[in-house]
């Protein structure tokens, strides 16, 4: 036993030691990959953490089904995702009617599906046939409407097509970046079947799922990989007339957690993570950049920065046994006590900046840098707090409510998601600073959206991801009849007269089509909603982007898939 | 003889499929019982009632749970496991994936645990010497180290020195954690059974006959053990699927035991049933084996059984 | 003997960890994520002095670096706040085993952490030894139909690998439990993962005990089922003893298996099992302390075992 014990305390010892000989080296900065001609040919490997449910995009909105869609399927228009400008797609030109309403798109001449299939305006119209059909229940259609009605597509001849706006819209065709046009002669029997959303799921045959992508989906074994091959007919070419993609294929290997992505960038045996590089691993990358072996990019700021939100829902439970957790005090003394910088410095490594509202510094031109968050801090909280009866009335340093009961609430946050558990855990401690107890309940996604969607729950602190940086593209959150009007989602009229307000605001600017008077619109909107702040936020994050060293090409994007947008145009020396 | 054996190997069979089969029934109504199930998520995307009716329906969730049971056992006979609400892919084809790979490991852990146990066994068992006090001493450690711990020990020392590979899926590192612990117990055993064996009459008298001491040990040894060590095989054999679900975990090695957590924390009905059902049945496999190699050699227990 | 004192030692040690902790294990100190163990000095320039040591301060916050200050010495406060030694500067905290990512102190969240998880472990050791040794006794006792039943149950769950029984157990429950509840709830499963171990071995003591002189007389004289079994069970002391000492460190890393998966306790009321979800290849590297936890249960297991070497002796 003696023994024993003793080659224990020799082995911790050791341990220790060798921590203290090996200390990290200092770090690199970032820099940006060279320029150089493109070559043909390669295999890219990047690693995926989700893998695909169907491979039809119009029922499914999550990034991996989003993913495969940007590689095997083509829009009629592109947004560049680095400059946010629209550009051709599978229609060359489009024009509109003096009103804005009625536009003429002229689409590519000679395009084929990847089975040979010449592509007509027919596969458009087939399209937004199916998006809007209301039994195949697509999660897009809600996105493609403008105030509550769906656009009209119709063909003039087989290469022109005609787009009518319900209503006047500011974005414009910008919402056609996100529709993928699917090959009538493959899926219009499902559709009259009245089986669409059950069409191509993940055990259809890859040479069924065509498309007029860069790449076509050669083989998907589950849970190890999806491999994409050239499409030979893709119709786009480069700037000196090559062929796109430069690529051969792009295998995406699906890994369980981030550190195995990590890990395996920096063996060399990856070319590219699919997610955020995390700021805990920027150190060590900035490292292997200095040594040549991986490229960091930074994008900007992040546009889906986390937030709390509690519910405020007043049919909800709690505004009957806890109705202070519905106070506007109690949101501000919330944003008031947690210190933004300890947000910034302890999650994100002081790789952020601090945020008061939804739209951070990505969001370029609809950014208000002068909106600051409340200051004050705990002091002010405790203020707040007691201004709604949260005093401590026993002693114990926990706020009490009216009835001498200790104020606690319940904020659930995301299973395994380490900095959104960390930043949960962060909030819970500062809020204990002035008294008030949280109970954090980290939740698998799914059970975390039944509560919300049954409006059982205190606070959510989550993130979702955007698509657009225009926030009239984003309706569901900013109007009070919006699903997604996280803390009080799908009301008939308005709960309060500050959402009334932004309602208003943001149908105007929705409507106008004057840049300037739009941003001038959203400002007010964006000034009502922090000044109520029905959801609260700490930090932006930047956006970092990791590769090997021998990707180029690449064209870093805010939006997800990060680097994977344009994919035709990556290349490998 | 070899009729009974037969009889014994049939009836073992008989209960093992009874086992397989009311194991993974019974998982699939324990989950079925727990509160929140699969179409959960469907809610952010289709926050449509009927939609997610249709689903609850396509996946017979909303069937009483006799109900689903019994078509579960139905589909059994079919080898049909139902659908998985979380990969959205039968789970039948999920399983066999997985349940190869957590064989795999199990297997290779346990030929490794009795090559490197039996020998070593022997070796202390049978004289003194700094070379036996090592063994014993490391083996004592190792019998302390549960796979879950060893696997991050193995992992530190891989991370600081480079020695192991920690890439996911490769397999030395889930390997070690899960055969060293076992090669221990094992070692422990055998030694005792050395140690018991020097003295008796018969390896005495074999000794004596000049037969060369360590040809003697070895053979008497050997056979003296195999009884008390084929024994524990059938405990040793579900330790390791114990140990392999944090040995999976934690090297990310996409075995069983990850799979069903998917399942647990999804909800997934039929996912958890399927891998109940596939390690149960490794379970019983491996009982089977080391009931039938010890019947085989002792006519006895087939009698008793 | 020495083992066995120290299992008590290491039970007692459990619970008297606010004591020990020299800081609140939630609290978040700033700018210390991942901060190294801090080193405790005996002397300075000057020669010896009270034990002291040095504020970290960070260097890198990228790669989290920290330097000793070695201008600004912070003696250790004894006896001081209920805790036996603790900081001198509420703002700078004396991290013996280093910090976690949010800059709380490992050390005090692994003194408290042995709360839950030496807590479960006895408690699931209680358990299964009450179920065992009734369901055990009363097959062995009884003999016959009783017997084959009670133990056909036993041997059936003795059969399923214990962390899939477990886990699909713990996966039948709410995903969500106060600290209370996950308590009471994971020593309920230890002890339904457990018992028949027990129950198995009394049964072939009590069932042996039975066919002796003593029993055949008691039988004779008329003695009831529980009369019977409260005479026969007293054999079965020694076997008891050992399969304690077994069991113990068997829980302790069902414990922390559990917890690993996320099926156990929260991280407010983190057990050494949560504590070791923090653990990552990333992390082992940059900050092995992390991996303290799983020194702590290798460390109970070690003793535990040990203390089992020496019961037979005793029993």
């Amino acid at each position: 036993m003696r023994k024993t014990a003793v080659i224990l305390v020799i082995g911790l010892v050791a341990g220790f030691t060798y921590y203290w000989l090996k200390r990290p080296a200092a770090p690199a900065d970032t820099a940006t990959g060279s320029p150089s001609t493109p070559v043909a040919g390669g295999r890219l490997t990047v690693t995926y953490r989700s893998e695909p449910k169907t491979f039809n995009r119009l029922v499914s909105p999550q990034l991996a089904e989003e993913l495969v869609s940007r590689l095997t399927q083509a829009t009629l228009l592109r947004m560049n995702r680095a400059t946010g400008e629209l550009g051709p797609g599978l229609a060359r030109e489009w024009t509109s009617s003096p009103d804005g309403l009625t536009w003429t798109l002229k689409l590519q001449d000679g395009v084929t599906y990847s089975d040979g299939t010449p592509f007509t305006s027919a596969d458009v119209v087939f399209t937004f046939q199916a998006l809007f059909d209301p039994k195949v229940k697509s999660a897009m259609a809600s996105s493609l409407m403008i105030e509550g009605k769906p656009l009209q597509v119709r063909a003039l001849d087989a290469s022109t097509v005609v787009v009518v706006l319900p209503a006047p819209y500011g974005p414009g065709l910008s919402m056609l970046d996100s529709v993928p046009i699917l090959p009538r002669h493959k899926l219009a029997a499902a559709l009259e079947a009245g089986t669409f959303a059950e069409a191509w799921g993940t055990t259809t045959p890859p040479a069924d799922v065509v498309g007029l992508g860069p790449f076509v989906i050669q083989e998907y074994v589950p849970g190890q990989r999806l491999v994409f091959a050239r499409n030979t007919k893709f119709w786009r070419k480069d700037e000196a007339g090559r062929t796109l993609p430069y690529l051969d294929a792009i295998e995406l290997q699906f890994v369980a957690d981030q550190n195995a992505e990590v890990v395996r960038l920096q063996a060399g045996q990856t070319d590219m993570m699919s997610k955020e590089v995390r700021f805990e691993d920027l150190a060590a990358l900035q490292d292997l950049q200095k040594k040549g072996k991986v490229l960091l990019y930074e994008a900007g700021t992040t546009i889906a920065p986390d937030m709390l939100w509690l519910n405020l829902d007043p049919s909800a439970a709690v505004a009957k046994t806890r109705p202070w957790l519905q106070r506007e005090e109690l949101r501000h003394a919330i944003s008031a006590a947690v210190d933004r910088r300890a947000v910034v410095n302890t999650i994100f490594l002081g790789e952020a900046t601090e945020l008061a509202g939804p739209i951070t510094a990505g969001h370029k031109g609809w950014f208000l840098p002068d909106l600051k968050p409340p200051s004050g801090g705990a002091e002010k909280a405790k203020e707040l707090l007691a201004s709604i009866g949260l005093k401590d009335r026993n002693g114990d340093g926990l706020v009490d409510d009216a009835q001498g009961k200790t104020a606690k609430f319940a904020l659930l946050t995301q299973k395994g998601h380490t900095v959104r558990e960390r930043s949960a855990a962060l909030v819970k401690e500062q809020m204990r600073k002035v008294g008030l107890e949280i109970d954090v309940v980290p939740l698998e996604p799914r059970f975390m959206i039944e509560a919300w969607s049954k409006g059982e729950y205190d606070a959510i602190y989550y993130a979702i991801e955007s698509d657009s940086l225009d926030p009239a593209r984003n309706p569901e959150f900013w109007l009070s009849s919006g699903s997604f009007h996280f803390w009080n989602p799908g009301q008939k009229t308005p709960s309060t007269t500050w959402e009334g307000k932004i309602d208003e605001l943001t149908r105007k600017h929705s409507a106008s089509m004057n840049a300037d008077e739009r941003r001038r619109l959203f400002a007010e909107a964006q000034r009502v909603f922090a000044e109520h702040e029905p959801v609260i936020y700490f930090a932006a994050p930047k956006v970092i982007l990791a590769t090997s060293a021998r990707v180029h090409g690449a064209t870093p994007s805010v939006f997800a898939p990060h680097l994977l947008w344009n994919a035709e145009r990556l290349f490998i020396k | 003889m070899t009729n009974s054996l037969s009889v014994f190997v049939l009836r073992r069979l008989l209960g093992a499929l009874i086992f397989v089969v009311v194991v993974s029934t019974s998982a699939l109504v324990l989950i079925r019982l727990a509160p929140g199930d699969a179409t959960t998520d469907m809610k952010m995307s289709v926050a449509d009632p009927a939609a997610i009716a249709a689903a609850r329906s396509r996946l017979g969730l909303d069937r009483p749970i006799w109900a689903q049971a019994a078509s579960w056992i139905g589909g059994l006979a079919r080898f049909d496991l139902g659908t998985s609400s979380h990969y959205g892919r039968p789970v039948s084809g999920l399983v066999v994936e997985r349940v190869g790979n957590t064989a795999i490991l199990g297997g290779l852990a346990l030929v490794m645990a009795t090559l490197i146990g039996i020998p070593c066994g022997v070796v202390s068992g049978s004289r003194g010497g700094a070379g036996a006090r090592v063994i014993a001493a490391a083996s004592i450690l190792l019998v302390a180290a549960p796979p879950m711990l060893l696997a991050l020990a193995l992992l530190y020392l891989a991370v600081t020195t480079g020695v192991l590979s920690v890439e996911p899926g490769s397999l030395l590192l889930p390997l070690l954690a899960l055969a060293l612990p076992m090669g221990a117990v094992i070692e422990r055993l055998q030694s005792r059974a050395t140690a018991d064996t020097v003295h008796t009459p018969a390896f005495v008298a074999a000794a004596a006959r000049g037969i060369p001491r360590a040809r003697v040990v070895w053979l008497h040894s050997l056979r003296a053990s195999l009884q008390p060590v084929l024994g524990v095989y059938g405990i040793i054999i579900a330790a390791l699927f114990s140990g392999s679900v944090a040995v999976e975990a934690i090297t990310s090695w996409p075995g069983l035991g990850r799979l069903m957590l998917d399942g647990l924390l999804s909800r997934d009905v039929f996912l958890v049933a399927g891998c109940a059902l596939a390690g149960s049945f490794l379970v019983a496999i491996g009982n089977l084996t080391a009931d039938v190699l010890r019947a085989f050699i002792d006519p006895r227990i087939r009698e008793a059984a | 003997m020495r083992a066995i004192f120290l299992l008590v030692a290491t039970g007692l040690l459990a619970i008297v960890a606010p004591i020990l902790a020299p800081h609140d294990p939630t609290t978040q100190f700033a700018d210390k994520a991942y901060a190294p163990p801090t080193r405790i000095h005996l002397r300075d320039a000057t020669g010896f002095r009270a034990p002291f040591f040095y504020k970290q301060t960070l260097v890198n916050r990228l790669a989290r670096e920290y330097a000793d200050d070695t201008s600004a010495p912070i003696s250790l406060r004894w006896f001081s706040g209920g805790r036996v030694a603790t900081s001198g500067d509420s703002t700078e905290p004396v991290l013996l085993l280093g910090a976690d990512a949010l800059g709380r102190d490992v050390f005090s969240r692994l003194v408290s952490g042995a709360r839950w998880s030496l807590g479960v472990t006895a408690l699931g050791v209680l358990g299964a030894l009450l179920v065992g040794i009734l369901v055990g006794g009363l097959a062995g006792t009884a003999g016959g139909r009783v017997d084959s039943m009670l133990m056909g149950a036993s041997n059936w769950l003795l059969a399923m690998p214990g962390a899939y029984l477990v886990l699909v157990l713990r996966g039948a429950l709410p995903l969500v439990l106060t600290t209370g509840e996950t308590f009471a709830l994971i020593s309920i499963l230890f002890t339904v993962a457990t018992w028949p171990h027990v129950a198995r071995g009394v049964r072939g003591i009590v069932a042996a005990e039975r066919a002796r002189e003593y029993a055949e007389a008691a039988r004779a004289s008329g003695a009831g089922l529980w009369r019977l079994m409260s005479q026969l069970l007293p054999a079965a002391r020694g076997f008891l003893a050992v399969e304690t000492v077994l069991l113990v460190p068997a829980l302790l890393v069902a414990e922390a298996t559990v917890s690993y998966l996320s099926l156990g306790f929260p991280d407010a009321s983190a057990s050494w099992g949560t504590l070791l979800q923090d653990v990552n290849v990333r992390v082992m590297s940059e900050a092995p302390w992390m991996l303290a936890p799983a020194a702590g249960i290798f460390a109970a297991t070690l003793i535990a075992q040990a203390a089992g070497a020496r019961v037979p002796q005793r029993a």
